[in-house]
Order: C-alpha cells, then sequence, then structure tokens
C-alpha cells in the first residue's frame, strides 16, 4: 500500500495523541530531532550490521548522510546542540518517523516512533521505574491491556564479569562479546582451556618473540621475511597483540567453577521477583552485590510507581541485543507484539561529545504494532 | 508450452566453458541475427530461449524472474540472493570456473591468524584511530553475512569494484574479501587469507527460479549435463 488513507491517518493520529498527552502529563517537552543524520555516527558506532538496515546516501559533497533508523541519537545530539549545560536534567519527547530496510521478519520500512528520553535524572532507580511506568501509561491511554513486561538488568552481568579473576584482557574480550551470545559462549569455553593454546598459522611468530621484546621481534619478522608495513594499523599495533598472544600461553585457565557460574547467571530466567532467590544464590564479589542491591531496590521502586513486578518476568540474556545499554532494559509486549523497548544508556552523550558521562534513560512505542496489536 | 529463457554467460572463459558444456550435452546454442546480439535460442528442446547475459546480470535475472534458468557463479548467485531466500537454487555444480571468496589482510598483520582476531583488531583500531577498519569487497551480503556468523562487528564495508586487491596497499581499506583462485594475486599484493577465512568455495552453476525446477525441459537438460561432468 502506498501510504496511509484519510481514515488510517487519523486513526494513528488519535492513539498517538493519546501517547503524547501522558508524556506531556509528566513533563517531558516534544522535541523534533533532524530526520536526516550524519551517517557516520550510526555507522561509526553501530557497525555494519546496522548500517545494512540504514538508508545511506550522499550528499552532492559526497558527505554520507542516513535517514534516521531510530530516535535516540538524533535525540542525544540534539540535547548536546541545544543544551548549554548538558549534564543538566532535560526531559524530552518525540514522535515522528524512523527507517530501517525491511529485515526477514518484513517490518515496514518506514514506521512512527513514540518516546522519551530522560538526560540527567538523578535517583536511579526512582528515574528507572518511572520510565517503565510511563511506558506502560502511555500503552494503556492508547487503548492496551494484557501487557507482558520483561525485564533486564546488563550491569548484574556486568559486576560478576568485574568479579570473576581473569586477565583484564579477557574480560575485555568477554565483556564485548557479551552481546553475541554464541562468539561468548566460544570465547568462554577457550578460556576455561587457558586461552591461547591452540596452533594457528601465526603460531610460529609468537614462538619467534621468545624473551624478545615483541615489538622488536615483529621488526625483524617483517625484515626477515621480507614484508613491507602496508596500510594504518602501524607495528606497535601488532606488537600489543602479539605480547597478549604470548601471555595467553602462560596463563592459568579460567577456572571451570568461574565458567559455571557466568553460564548459570546467563541462564537465569523467570518471574521477577521470583528469580531474587537464584540470583541472590550466585556468589560474586562486591560489584554483584552492588548490582543485586540495584536490582532489589528497582522492584521496591516499580511498586512505588503503583506497578505490580510480580507479574514482570526477568531474563539475564535479555538486553544482549543491542550494544549501547548500560544497565536496567525493559521490553512491552502484547498479544505477541513487542510494542515498547528501552532502558539506560549511559555511555551514550559522553561517546557523542559530552565532557562528562551523562545518566541517560529513554524507551520508544511501535506506533503501528501497538495499532495492530489493538485492532 | 510456455518458454523458457536461459541466461547464459555473454563473454569471456566462462561463456566458452558454459557453451561447450551444453554442446557437449548435445544441446546447441544458436544466436538470432547478428554474432553480436543478445538473444538466442537452444536447439534440442522446445521452446528455450536464450539471453546473453553478464555473470553478475544472470544472477539478477534470477532472483527477478526474467530469466528461469542460468549458468553463472556460485558467488555472484549467493551474493545475489540470500540463503532463506527460496526464489532460484543451484541444480548442479559444473566442475569448471573454481574459485574461492576469501578474507584477506595484509602479510605485516602478524597478529592476526583468524576470524577471532579480526574482531579484536576491529576494536583495537576503533580505540586507536577513531574510526572504523574498513573492508574492500563486492561481496557487501557475502561479507556481512559472514562476518556476522563469525561474531567479527565494528568494521565498515567499502564497495569496491575492480582491483580489490589493490586497496590495502592504497590505503582506501584495511583488509578485503575478494575472490581467488591460486592466490597468487594475493600473495603479489602482500596479502595473507586467515586461517578460516574461507567463505565460499564456488564454481560455475546451473540455477534455477523455484517455479521451473520441475519442469520436463529443465530436467531433461540436468540430466545430459550430469552425463558431461
Amino acid at each position: 500500500m502506498a501510504g496511509r488513507t484519510a481514515k488510517e491517518r487519523e486513526a494513528l493520529a488519535r492513539q498517538n495523541a493519546a501517547i503524547m498527552a501522558v508524556f506531556e502529563r509528566a513533563g517531558f517537552e516534544q522535541i523534533a530531532p533532524d530526520i536526516i543524520q550524519p551517517a557516520d555516527i550510526f555507522l561509526e558506532r553501530s557497525g555494519e550490521d546496522i548500517r545494512a538496515r540504514t538508508f545511506v546516501f550522499n550528499d552532492p559533497n559526497g558527505a554520507e548522510l542516513c535517514l534516521r533508523p531510530d530516535l535516540t541519537v538524533p535525540a542525544c545530539r540534539f540535547h548536546l546542540s541545544h543544551a548549554g549545560q548538558p549534564e543538566k536534567e532535560a526531559r524530552y519527547s518525540y514522535l515522528g518517523p524512523a527507517f530501517r530496510f525491511p529485515d526477514e521478519k518484513l517490518s515496514p520500512q518506514e514506521f512512527t516512533q513514540a518516546g522519551l528520553e530522560w538526560f540527567g535524572a538523578g535517583e536511579a532507580v526512582a528515574a528507572e521505574a518511572r520510565m517503565l511506568k510511563l511506558a506502560v501509561s502511555a500503552l494503556e491511554a492508547a487503548g492496551a491491556s494484557a501487557l507482558q513486561v520483561t525485564l533486564g538488568d546488563v550491569g548484574l552481568f556486568a559486576g560478576l564479569l568485574q568479579d570473576t579473576a581473569m586477565p583484564e584482557r579477557w574480560r575485555r574480550r568477554l565483556q564485548h562479546q557479551f552481546w553475541r551470545p554464541e562468539a561468548f559462549k566460544a570465547l568462554l569455553h577457550s578460556f576455561a582451556l587457558g586461552g591461547g593454546k591452540k596452533r594457528s598459522s601465526i603460531s610460529e611468530v609468537i614462538d619467534a618473540i621468545g624473551t624478545a621484546n615483541p615489538q622488536d621481534a615483529a621488526v625483524r619478522w617483517l625484515e626477515e621475511h621480507h614484508l613491507p608495513q602496508q596500510g594504518l594499523r602501524g607495528i606497535d599495533e601488532v606488537a600489543a597483540r602479539l605480547a597478549e598472544k604470548l601471555a595467553d600461553r602462560s596463563e592459568t585457565p579460567l577456572p571451570q567453577a568461574a565458567v559455571e557460574k557466568l553460564e548459570a547467571y546467563l541462564a537465569v530466567e523467570g518471574g521477577a521477583e521470583d528469580v531474587l532467590q537464584s540470583l541472590r544464590a550466585i556468589s560474586g564479589g562486591a560489584g554483584y552485590a552492588a548490582a543485586l542491591a540495584h536490582y532489589e531496590a528497582r522492584l521496591a521502586a516499580l511498586e512505588e510507581q503503583g506497578l505490580n513486578p510480580k507479574r514482570f518476568r526477568f531474563s539475564a540474556n535479555f538486553g544482549r541485543e543491542i550494544e549501547y545499554y548500560t544497565g536496567f532494559v525493559f521490553q512491552v509486549e502484547a498479544r505477541g507484539l513487542n510494542l515498547a523497548g528501552g532502558g539506560r544508556y549511559d555511555d551514550m552523550l559522553q561517546d557523542l561529545g559530552a565532557a562528562q558521562r551523562i545518566p541517560a534513560l529513554g524507551f520508544a512505542i511501535h506506533t503501528e504494532r501497538l495499532q495492530v496489536a489493538l485492532s | 508450452m510456455n518458454t523458457l529463457t536461459f541466461a547464459i554467460p555473454s563473454k569471456g572463459r566462462l561463456m566458452e566453458q558454459a557453451q561447450g558444456l551444453i554442446e557437449q550435452a548435445g544441446f546447441k546454442v544458436e544466436r538470432i541475427g547478428s554474432d553480436r546480439g543478445y538473444r538466442g535460442r537452444l536447439t534440442g528442446l522446445e521452446n528455450v530461449e536464450i539471453a546473453f547475459l553478464s555473470a553478475s546480470d544472470i544472477a539478477a535475472a534470477l532472483k527477478s524472474g526474467e530469466a528461469d534458468l542460468g549458468i553463472t557463479g556460485e558467488d555472484l548467485l549467493r551474493e545475489t540472493i540470500a540463503p532463506d531466500n527460496a526464489v532460484a537454487d543451484v541444480l548442479l555444480r559444473l566442475k569448471f570456473g573454481p574459485a574461492n571468496v576469501v578474507v584477506a589482510v595484509p602479510d605485516c598483520w602478524l597478529d592476526v591468524a583468524q576470524m577471532a582476531d579480526l574482531d579484536e583488531v576491529a576494536q583495537q583500531f576503533y580505540r586507536l584511530h577513531g574510526r572504523r577498519m574498513r573492508v574492500a569487497t563486492k561481496y557487501m551480503n557475502l561479507t556481512r553475512r559472514h562476518f556476522a556468523a563469525k561474531g567479527v562487528t565494528g568494521y565498515r564495508i567499502v564497495e569496491s569494484l575492480g582491483a580489490t586487491e589493490g586497496a590495502p596497499a592504497a590505503g582506501s581499506a584495511e583488509l578485503i574479501v575478494d575472490i581467488t583462485t591460486s592466490g597468487a594475486t594475493l600473495t603479489a599484493n602482500h596479502l595473507k587469507i586467515l586461517d578460516d577465512g574461507l567463505i565460499l568455495s564456488s564454481c560455475a552453476v546451473l540455477a534455477a527460479g523455484a517455479s521451473c525446477a520441475a519442469d520436463a525441459r529443465v530436467q531433461q537438460l540436468v540430466a545430459a549435463l550430469v552425463r558431461c561432468l
């Protein structure tokens, strides 16, 4: 269908007006971030997976632009360009189109998102509970019922990983692969076998370093084998990784108990209150304990908002798809459709140029999907 | 009887080998009109029209349905048609045009043997240079699928439509995904293939649209070609 009829447009507008009224009453001012965005800001941060679904094009000067694939980054850019002091609290709402190439589920290539972004909020758990409450209220105001809420908390895993004894470079690699469950599992098990024990086509290079300085050894190797230096990646970068590989060889394998603990955590799933028992049974250190206390405080804060966390689900795996989340994540479904999703992403504003780390919470409602769920 | 359109390569070694095989199987490719025409007929099978196209256009024609049957490289077919798309499929792997689609990095990357290394290098590169590691290729889809399956993220594809192997030396990309037969071109450009960098072992294939794979003429053609392989 090439566009909406007058009736369809009115129906969507009416539904979305009910959502925006909830946002307005809660004190969020409606902004209109640019639809056309510089492409690199999305692509440099997300990599090729998002690029594959983003409409990218060039302006006559050759600059790469894109149609925004969501409104979170555009709202962050809006904030950084308008707010004199970005670290001061700001509450924004938005309603507008976002664009993605259809994926295999043939989702529409242009769709309307209604959402909130809350920057610099104080009291972390109270703000998180408030965000979920607003998402639920907005969906209910539009007429949705029998909502199913799933919670996740990326901070619990980060705490547990921080508390698990292992070389920092292994931790960094596990944290990075956390977002890709299969690669994560393979990596974790390779550390249990001692990391770099398996031979590969570069084992001889590592053998040759011996007790020498890795950089000298690498330079010597290039000379002896008549290999020219090519490209931006310098020999110092190559040597730094060779040194890590050399260190991996003599590293103590990650104890089986540690592997089991991390995997036991990732398998936790169930009622948001019921899982407390399983979460408490996992013995982490100070980092995990702090994250767990945060989780429990959040459950109390959800009740204070008039929500009933007993009816929510928790999944340790949930939130492993979008790399920018740093803590609380949630999703609201009805009739099998994912209607709204969001969470905490405290690194984003700094990553986009803010002078310091600024707390950030947000969510978006997929308004056409909501319309389907209501029909 | 409906007309089947059979797309075959219009030039180069692939054309010679495809025509050679078809004739060996007892059919004849006849051009209509001048020798330079792009239409023809297959004698020996009723109502089969020939379309002479470039190998990459053949994959696109199979996808769009403009061609019912075609001979092209498996690399181009897999690049054009996603694995979960049932619009066309390979009926027969022909024994010519062998080539591998591979991931290759500069020889001087002494610390890189596997795709897993590449993921770490991508992180390191972004941290130190403030931008994404670039992969030059004409196989954008094959590259995305392979990198995703191996958990490699944080790279960017730079589309390259020729002399891809020169991109790292020219500074337009850090590494490449390209097709190679002997590997000699890669070696000459000081590039090495990763241990698990083989994306596809390609050769020329006979492919057909889903709707005509069961056609009696197609089956007759397949049976005759099988006898020659």
